[in-house]
């Protein structure tokens, strides 16, 4: 019961790691409090659902159509509401704020557009393999095998490429970057595409599995801010290893309390860390007064 | 009573910076901006600190007023009766003992009015606390007029009967010009009780009138006050005039105090510092 | 006529949460997401008080003002030491932990089935409060009460160092005064006038459960003093009103209930967006977010 529990947590917690990657693509580059980002990452939940199931378009298509819109969604409000506040010399809590509204607007506008109710992309009961005692379904095959070969070429792309050492240095200072000749403007917009594609990609393999409703997004997005505390602001690597973290531990708090309490654990670890361990397992101590 | 109001004992500090090279590669390195320095701050008396960019000087003043730790040593102050060590102690505590900042940007209220800058750096702070201000109406009453009639009395004092900053009180600190929101930054300074005043740079970027309303000023806060001065400048002319002693500093620590005179027309002082 | 009588008295509540919000989060600059946490706590609290330790109104009011205010040290001790988006962060984390276990610690609190029934809080023990006209009273009065005394505070000296707090907090440590000690009183003054509205809110509707105290809440607490306006009295209480009758507005042009929700949180959404990008000090608030 608890080997099972812990494989579950283990493949959820690799959702976590892309979702919660796509969120530090935001985060470390312009620290953005970037809280649409909920929003996006259901947005791509229902794009899947209107061309699979409402347009009964084959699945791997919709995904690519859904992923694609969904990207666009991103690098429109890139577009249409923080560069604008950013060439204003905006302050971040202004950006937040309009962040907040930006969310606001989307799931309420998904709400009146396909109802408040939770909606099942896969009406079927998955197949599964069974090792031992473990039952592993497909979905959750392919969720895990998806995330960590994107985990993997992330990290290649990050370490080995020209954008990826980029996008390190912006990471540190993005003022010193322009002067560098380095874009801004394109690399943001870069991130965005990115973040979204990240966000698409792990929304699309849990609604297939859960299903999905206008607000998955915020204990989602909850997730994403916790793993890159635990792991540690600043690094890449850090979001990774928080979301497995978070998936494992959630499975525990299944098999000691009751499922009821699994929030919770997100939660407390946010707090814990906080206050003991701002900078995260990975990070360095750095003031966070 | 000793002759000292400060005094810094092998004082270190250290930053690491974790830089991507451009090669891609990361690393950490750790560097002392301050490397075993000590230093003797005279009572009454107006010091002068002098040194290229970036030798620490403003950290130093950072690990006096409390907003730094250093890595290891300590900051003895003499305080009415008794030394007390100013390390671990935090930036409002130290300001109550007596120990006064004035920084190298600002840092006045820009959105505040010019009063209420005057108003929030007095000594007294009854009223601050909610509440106390309604229950005890009539004392807070009394004691805002004595608090105006104070900010009155400073703009008079330093700047003339017919000065700009009491004419403008109530407008917003930020309409003043740069150079009147540096005279704002000092003149605050005398609604405080302080012994010692540890001033950043107080002459940077303002016109050579502004320069000599700074320098007499300063001088009423230490002939009529008795305060002690502590002060960064890259002005040398200033500092001949002004300062009755001067500290070098260098490569993290102070390697020449003297006399102006003395400091300025050292040979090593020269060539490193004026590069002549 | 009840109706509008009704409205009012929502809108009595909703000032006492954004004039007291405001104090946070205009006042002091401390964008927090825990409002709807004090909210519920000060309604559970007003249950415990009225149904259980059987309280007179003033004893109660009292008694919530107090607790709830403790509830805030909590948080306000740990979180006031981070910077910036960690302290939101630290906030929206106590503001769902608040609510799960609201929600999940059902032998105490009920959980999700919620608390029906709350008596009617007994002035000087004696005369029930409850219905229209009484509660239009009781809220009326609680209202301008909280509108007069935090009125006074922002033009106070204490206003004064939260003003400066806002401004330029650097200053304010090297002028001598302790900036902890003022964000701690801030988020305890704020939270304990939330924690009234939550009792208000209880007595009137006689029934709660914790959906109504949750993050959504928060948010909408929040963009209610964003959009009204930060940084002085009436800017919050145009937000309180604005956001209790625009639902009114909208039910009244004709939209059907079930979208007329969505809509108007689409409005408010809207606002903000608008409002940041070209009016950050809100309708009628006067001071712009840093």
């Amino acid at each position: 019961m608890l080997l099972q529990l812990l494989v579950n947590g283990l493949i959820i917690g690799s959702i976590y790691s892309i979702v919660a990657l796509g969120y530090a693509l935001i985060y470390n580059t312009t620290r953005i409090f970037h809280i649409a980002y909920a929003s996006i990452y259901m947005f791509s939940s229902y794009m899947l659902l209107s061309f699979y199931r409402n347009l009964n378009i084959p699945f791997i298509i919709s995904f690519i159509i859904a992923i694609g819109l969904t990207i666009l969604l991103s690098i429109l409000i890139e577009i249409l509401v923080y560069r604008p506040l950013n060439k204003k010399r905006s302050s971040l809590n202004v950006i937040m704020i309009s962040s907040i509204g930006v969310m606001i607007i989307i799931i309420n506008m998904i709400a009146i557009f396909y109802g408040n109710e939770t909606k099942i992309l896969n009406p079927n009961i998955s197949k599964s393999i069974s090792i031992g005692n473990i039952i592993i379904t497909y979905t959750q095959l392919a969720q895990f095998i998806v995330s960590l070969i994107l985990i993997f070429i992330f990290l290649i792309f990050l370490k080995y490429t020209k954008f990826g050492i980029k996008t390190r240095a912006m990471r540190d200072d993005s003022i010193l970057c322009k002067v560098f000749g380095m874009d801004i403007n394109r690399m943001r917009l870069m991130f965005f595409m990115l973040s979204a594609f990240f966000a698409a990609v792990g929304s699309g393999l849990v609604a297939y599995d859960v299903g999905m409703d206008p607000y998955v997004g915020m204990p989602m997005l909850l997730i994403a801010v916790v793993a890159l505390i635990i792991g540690g602001v600043g690094r890449f690597e850090a979001p990774i290893l928080g979301g497995f973290i978070i998936g494992i531990l959630q499975s525990l708090a299944v098999w000691a309390f009751s499922s009821r309490w699994q929030d919770a654990v997100t939660f407390i670890l946010l707090i814990l860390f906080l206050l003991l361990r701002p900078q995260g397992l990975l990070g360095e101590k750095k003031r966070a007064v | 009573m000793n002759e000292d109001i400060l005094q810094i004992n092998s004082i270190k500090k250290s930053f690491v910076r974790n830089i991507v090279n451009i090669i891609g590669k990361e690393e950490n390195e750790r560097f002392f901006i301050i490397d075993d320095l000590d230093l003797q701050i005279p009572r009454g008396k107006i010091t002068a600190l002098i040194g290229g960019n970036g030798a620490g000087k403003t950290t130093l003043f950072n690990i006096i007023s409390g907003f730094l730790s250093p890595d290891s040593g300590d900051i003895m102050y003499q305080a009415e009766n008794k030394q007390m060590s100013v390390i671990g102690l935090l930036p409002y505590k130290i300001t109550r003992l007596g120990i006064g900042r004035m920084f190298q940007d600002d840092h006045i209220f820009h959105d505040m009015s010019v009063l209420d800058n005057m108003l929030l750096a007095d000594a007294d702070d009854f009223g601050e606390f909610p509440f106390i201000s309604i229950i005890y109406n009539k004392k807070n009453k009394i004691i805002e007029r004595e608090r105006i009639e104070k900010a009155n009395s400073i703009f008079k004092e330093l700047f003339g009967e017919d000065n700009p900053f009491w004419k403008k009180r109530d407008d917003p600190a930020k309409s003043l010009s740069y150079g009147q929101q540096r005279l704002l930054g000092l003149a605050r300074l005398f609604m405080g009780n302080y012994d010692l005043v540890l001033l950043d740079e107080p002459t940077a970027g303002v016109n050579p009138q502004i320069i000599n309303q700074i320098l007499i000023i300063i001088r009423s806060m230490v002939e009529e006050k008795g305060v002690a001065v502590f002060l960064i400048e890259h002005n040398m002319k200033v500092v001949l005039d002004l300062a009755d002693f001067c500290s070098f500093m260098s490569h993290g620590k102070i390697t020449a105090f003297g006399t102006p005179d003395d400091v300025i027309g050292d040979d090593e002082v020269r060539r490193i510092y004026l590069g002549v | 006529m009840n109706y509008i009588f009704h409205i009012i008295i929502i809108i009595n509540i909703y000032i006492i949460l954004t004039v007291s919000t405001n104090l946070l989060v205009g006042m002091a600059n401390l964008i927090s997401l825990a409002q709807a946490a004090f909210y519920g706590f000060g309604a559970y609290l007003g249950v415990l008080a009225l149904m259980i330790l059987k309280l007179p109104m003033i004893p109660t009011i009292f008694f919530v003002m107090f607790f709830t205010a403790l509830l805030s040290l909590i948080i306000a001790f740990p979180s006031l030491r981070l910077k910036g988006d960690y302290f939101i962060l630290a906030t929206l984390g106590f503001q769902l932990i608040v609510f799960t276990i609201l929600y999940n610690w059902v032998s105490v609190t009920r959980g999700p089935y919620g608390i029906p029934g709350i008596p009617a809080p007994k002035l000087i023990g004696i005369i029930p409060i409850s219905g229209i006209i009484p509660f239009l009273i009781l809220s009326s009065i609680l209202a301008g009460f909280v509108i007069f005394i935090f009125y006074k505070l922002v033009h106070s000296p204490f206003g004064r160092v939260l003003k400066g707090l806002r401004d330029d907090e650097i200053a304010v440590k090297s002028l001598g005064r302790n900036v902890t000690k003022y964000k701690i009183l801030t988020f305890a003054i704020s939270s304990a006038f939330i924690g009234i509205a939550g009792f208000i809110y209880a007595s009137y509707v006689t029934y709660i459960d914790p959906t109504s105290f949750n993050l959504d809440e928060a948010i909408f607490i929040l963009a209610a003093v964003l959009i009204g306006g930060t940084g002085n009295i009436k800017g919050p209480v145009v937000g309180a009103v604005f956001v209790v009758i625009l639902p009114e507005l909208l039910r009244f042009v004709g939209f059907p209930d079930s979208i007329a929700a969505n809509l108007r949180q689409i409005v408010y959404g809207l606002a903000l967006i608008i409002l940041m990008r070209y009016r950050p000090q809100g309708i009628a608030g006067e001071y712009k977010l840093q």
